[in-house]
């Protein structure tokens, strides 16, 4: 039996392919790392607009609801302005305290500003333009201005890193609200859920979740969300929360990655 | 051929740009429409059966897509070509839609 080419198109075309796939998956850092180092100027571009745009067809959109919205916000905003100068005065007398004592304060974190450039259409991974070249390494915590908590960086390249959001389901740290501590899963998303917190506690709706040092993943200290929807049984040991999560990718461009904590 | 590729792999290329960059920005219900996958699908279904330029383009696509996933090379590849043939072979056989005929 004799072999012919022509007859074994598109066998010989398939096995191609399949083999053209494996070495791309063998050198997927590399074929991915060019075809990011030459898209980036484009996607930084496009993700600016595309936030500018979202920001105009939101503004128009949510014109009726606005109003209301700033009534609520000057009425935190008072609320939140007398939490400060009640803090204000803690500080002072902390600080005061901490020097009597001779202990040292916490040191400010070491970090690096990125800029985010693109999204995972199907996963919770954005994309942004710092890699190992700037010192970027995996498991390193994610921020935003804000200190709130963005998620950790999965896999570093050459100049770029992909970020793991809080939300993507193999994310999960401990976290606290007060003395109250759990474990804040990823769900896909954007979504994500408060988990292992005895029953016995209470929650409450708008309770502000906290990274805690348990885990030794990220910092303690940095805001992760608000509860949403509180889930509880009588069979469960543990109840459930729904986390609203402050982060917004949609909205930010700058974040900062924690080098040393 | 080797032009209609060429221009393939460039639309397929700035397509997937624009959705990783900008159409993030319009989730409906948390989710970002897939506008790489709309096109693959309507051009199957408008192609004729016997051309198979859709295939291609579904295998472009799917490589641009791997390229800016978290997934193996070849994930969005299998799903794209994988939709074309099926579209091909066996939608386009079996399923009568008079709008897509008439095209």
């Amino acid at each position: 039996m004799r072999f012919s080419f022509k007859k074994n198109k598109i066998l010989i075309t398939v096995i191609v392919v399949i083999l053209l796939v494996f070495l791309l998956n063998v050198f997927q850092k590399e074929v991915r790392s060019l075809f990011y180092s030459f898209s980036a100027p484009i996607q930084k571009v496009l993700w600016g607009a595309g936030e500018g745009t979202s920001d105009s067809l939101q503004s128009i959109v949510r014109v009726k609801t606005l109003k209301q919205e700033l009534d609520e916000l000057k009425l935190e905003n008072q609320e939140l302005l007398s939490q400060v100068v009640a803090l204000k005065d803690l500080k002072e007398e902390n600080e005061t305290l901490r020097q009597a004592l001779g202990l040292e304060l916490q040191k400010d974190f070491k970090l690096s500003l990125v800029q985010i450039i693109g999204k995972d259409i199907s996963q919770d991974f954005i994309l942004i333009d710092k890699g190992s070249k700037d010192g970027i390494s995996e498991n390193m915590p994610v921020i935003t201005q804000q200190k709130v908590l963005v998620g950790k960086i999965g896999q570093v390249y050459e100049n770029f890193s992909k970020v793991m959001l809080i939300s993507h389901k193999e994310s999960s740290f401990d976290a606290k609200i007060d003395d109250i501590s759990g474990v804040v899963k990823g769900q896909g998303d954007f979504r994500t859920l408060f988990d292992l917190i005895p029953r016995e506690e209470n929650l409450s709706q708008g309770d502000i979740i906290v990274t805690s040092a348990l885990g030794g993943i990220f910092p303690k200290g940095l805001l992760v969300g608000r509860i949403k929807e509180i889930k509880r049984n009588d069979v469960d040991p543990f109840q459930q929360a729904e986390i609203e999560p402050f982060f917004d990718i949609s909205q930010s461009e700058i974040l900062f990655i924690i080098l040393e904590f | 051929m080797f032009k209609k590729i060429l221009i393939s792999i460039v639309v397929f290329y700035f397509l997937v740009l624009i959705q990783t960059s900008f159409l993030v920005h319009f989730t409906i219900f948390n989710a970002v429409p897939n506008i790489i996958l709309i096109l693959v699908v309507v051009w199957n279904l408008l192609e004729k059966r016997k051309n198979y330029f859709g295939v291609i383009n579904a295998l472009i696509g799917g490589f641009f897509l791997d390229i800016f996933s978290n997934y193996f090379i070849g994930f969005y590849v299998l799903i794209l070509v994988g939709s074309a043939i099926f579209i091909k072979l066996i939608f386009k056989r079996y399923v009568r839609i008079p709008f897509i005929d008439k095209i």
